[in-house]
């Protein structure tokens, strides 16, 4: 029984078990070099993306292996100084929306009732708002900012890490050890972060990942329209100012749009394959 | 008829959410309501004449009064005035002049997007663990890390300023042709935000039409099928996709929430006269009113959408026509 929910909310299900494996491998290692590149931008960029090094809008040339932007900064190096903002709104944004998701979800399917059904409204009123014209909205009037942006996709994307635990509690909410646990006198919050918790942990970790790529994703989109902080360094920012300039307009999306975009996808990417590859071992071990 | 009342409450309630979030947004955020109204010329302003436009936006009423006003206002279709266009334009004014647009890009990618991703859904679940479905889940998951907004960009270059094949952006040409050259005409410029757009949505209705038909195809009642010799594209088609049909538009009609909005990314690459690229022009001038008033007709049409996905049930399913 337990291993047909876990399937079923496996989406993406691998066709073999080396597959997955690969997959998962090849995730960890574009992941790790893009964690180099967040950790240790100065080791790979060959100048500071912040400082004007050449003529603006050049070509690819000698200096710059992937030509200037519209202010004579080095788009190789401003490429590589985008990947910390990227992972980090990742990484925040992960941890706390599969927190709160974490919460709700134990809550509710644990306690049932009243609170379970007002969780939920509350849930299912999330997702049905239209995700990116809301967060536009309440960005606009938080003002531009990488930090706004953290905070308004955190407020977003919980609903759906909620929804997945609480159908996995509701699972093991009637297994034979949680109704030992109670007969002990064990209290709600005991069975809840006592037991139920580390039933629930594996799919927490796996929404992580997860929501870690969706918000990604999510963030080149905000700041492509403009709502990511104009003087920090983050992909999204990089298109915005791309199209600002009518770089798709001329030769430059060559060297300015198409490698800005690959690093987006490559991340997502990387992270997509993790998350569906533990994911997959997950069910195959239920 | 109790679930229909349910529903009806629920999406009242959802409505009633959305107008309220665009009526305490601006009273919750941080500072005075009047620089964001005033802009940039908040300081400039003397002391009478903001204390007229507080008056004139009613910001001297207790909050009560003023939300009750905004809920008459808003009764009477009433969605304020947009800064945007000197000449003063109503926001519903804008509204209705940029939703066709709109209407126009996701009506259509929503049901190729839906037709296609099923279509391919249902070949990959028939072919599971081969190289067909192998190929097109890793299609699919490439797809999903796509930006969907940067596709649009690199199609631009291509598509448009090299090859010229379609116009680059716009919804029609100016001057605008007439008659049929101008339904070709509309048609062209659609073209490349539609592409982005079915691409966009794909992959949920092809993960979503997978997963129902697998667990469907392993069923007793196809077994049964497949053993009384029926031919297996009609044993697929027929047994099979009539089940998988009614789950498989409720999820996708869920997820369609978080995807809709995608739209005004797409919209606003290809300068494409929509709420969307309305929304992104209201962003640079700081326009309130206009991007509540796109916010909330985002949520009108999702709305909309999920009322015809349940009017659809019973046609889908004929169990559902007997309790009606």
């Amino acid at each position: 029984m337990k291993a047909r929910t876990l399937a079923n909310l496996s989406q993406y299900p691998f066709p073999s078990r080396r597959l997955a494996r690969i997959a998962g491998w090849s995730g960890m290692f574009v992941l790790t070099l893009m964690l180099v590149f967040a950790f240790f931008p100065g080791a790979i960029a060959p100048y500071d993306a912040t400082k004007s090094v050449a003529l603006p809008l050049q070509k690819p040339g000698k200096g710059n292996i992937l030509g200037t932007n519209d202010l004579g900064q080095d788009l190789f190096s401003e490429l590589i100084a985008g990947t910390r903002a990227s992972l980090l709104t990742g990484v925040i944004v992960s941890f706390m929306a599969v927190f709160i998701g974490t919460l709700v979800g134990l809550t509710s399917g644990y306690l049932g009732g009243w609170v379970d059904s007002l969780l939920m409204r509350v849930t299912d009123l999330i997702l049905v708002l239209p995700f990116l014209p809301l967060v536009i909205l309440i960005s606009v009037y938080l003002g531009p900012s990488q930090r706004n942006i953290i905070i308004v996709l955190s407020i977003f994307f919980w609903a759906g890490p909620a929804r997945l635990i609480r159908a996995q509690v509701l699972s093991t909410r009637s297994d034979t050890y949680i109704e030992a646990a109670r007969a002990l006198g064990a209290n709600p919050l005991q069975i809840m972060v006592g037991h139920l918790w580390s039933s629930v942990r594996p799919l927490a970790f796996v929404q992580i990942v997860l929501v870690a790529s969706a918000s990604i994703l999510a963030e080149s989109s905000l700041s492509f329209l403009g709502l990511g902080d104009p003087s920090g360094k983050s992909w999204g920012t990089m298109l915005f100012f791309a199209r600002a300039s009518g770089a798709f307009i001329s030769d430059a999306w060559k060297w300015w749009v198409l490698p800005t975009g690959l690093m987006i996808t490559l991340t997502v990417l990387s992270l997509g394959l993790i998350g569906y590859s533990i994911e997959q071992r997950m069910v195959r071990s239920a | 008829m109790k679930h229909f009342s349910r529903r009806a409450f629920e999406f009242f309630l959802t409505f009633f959410l959305a107008i309220s979030i665009n009526f305490f947004l601006p009273r919750l955020v941080p500072g005075d309501p009047i620089k964001l109204i005033a802009g940039d010329a908040a300081p400039q302003l003397g002391k009478e004449r903001i204390a007229a436009l507080r008056a004139q936006y009613g910001l001297d009423k207790p909050l009560s009064e003023q939300y009750m006003i905004y809920l008459k206002q808003l009764a009477h279709g009433d969605l304020g005035m947009s800064y945007r266009y000197s000449g003063g334009k109503t926001v519903v004014e804008v509204l209705i002049e940029n939703f066709r647009w709109t209407l126009l890009l996701v009506g259509v990618s929503l049901v190729l997007a839906l037709f296609l991703g099923s279509a391919l859904g249902i070949w990959s679940a028939t072919r599971h663990g081969d190289s067909i479905d192998f190929g097109l889940l890793s299609g699919v998951y490439i797809l999903r890390a796509i930006p969907p907004f940067w596709l649009a960009m690199l199609l631009i270059p291509i598509f448009a300023i090299q090859y010229h094949y379609l116009p680059a952006g716009d919804s029609y040409s100016i001057p605008r042709l007439e008659g049929w050259e101008n339904v070709k005409d509309v048609v062209r410029h659609a073209l490349m935000p539609i592409l982005v757009l079915i691409l966009a949505y794909l992959p949920t209705a092809y993960v979503i039409m997978r997963a129902a038909m697998f667990g469907i195809l392993e069923s007793n009642y196809i077994r049964t099928a497949r053993a009384k010799g029926l031919p297996n594209r009609w044993v697929v088609l027929k047994h099979g996709l009539r089940n998988a049909l009614l789950p498989v538009i409720t999820s996708f009609m869920v997820d369609f929430g978080q995807l809709l909005g995608g739209v005004t990314v797409i919209e606003a690459v290809f300068n494409y006269r929509g709420i969307g690229n309305m929304m992104f022009e209201a962003i640079k001038s700081r326009d309130y009113p206009l991007l509540q008033g796109g916010f909330l007709l985002f949520t009108i049409t999702i709305l909309v959408l999920n009322i015809l996905t349940e009017m659809m049930y019973p046609l889908l399913d004929p169990r559902l026509r007997r309790t009606v």
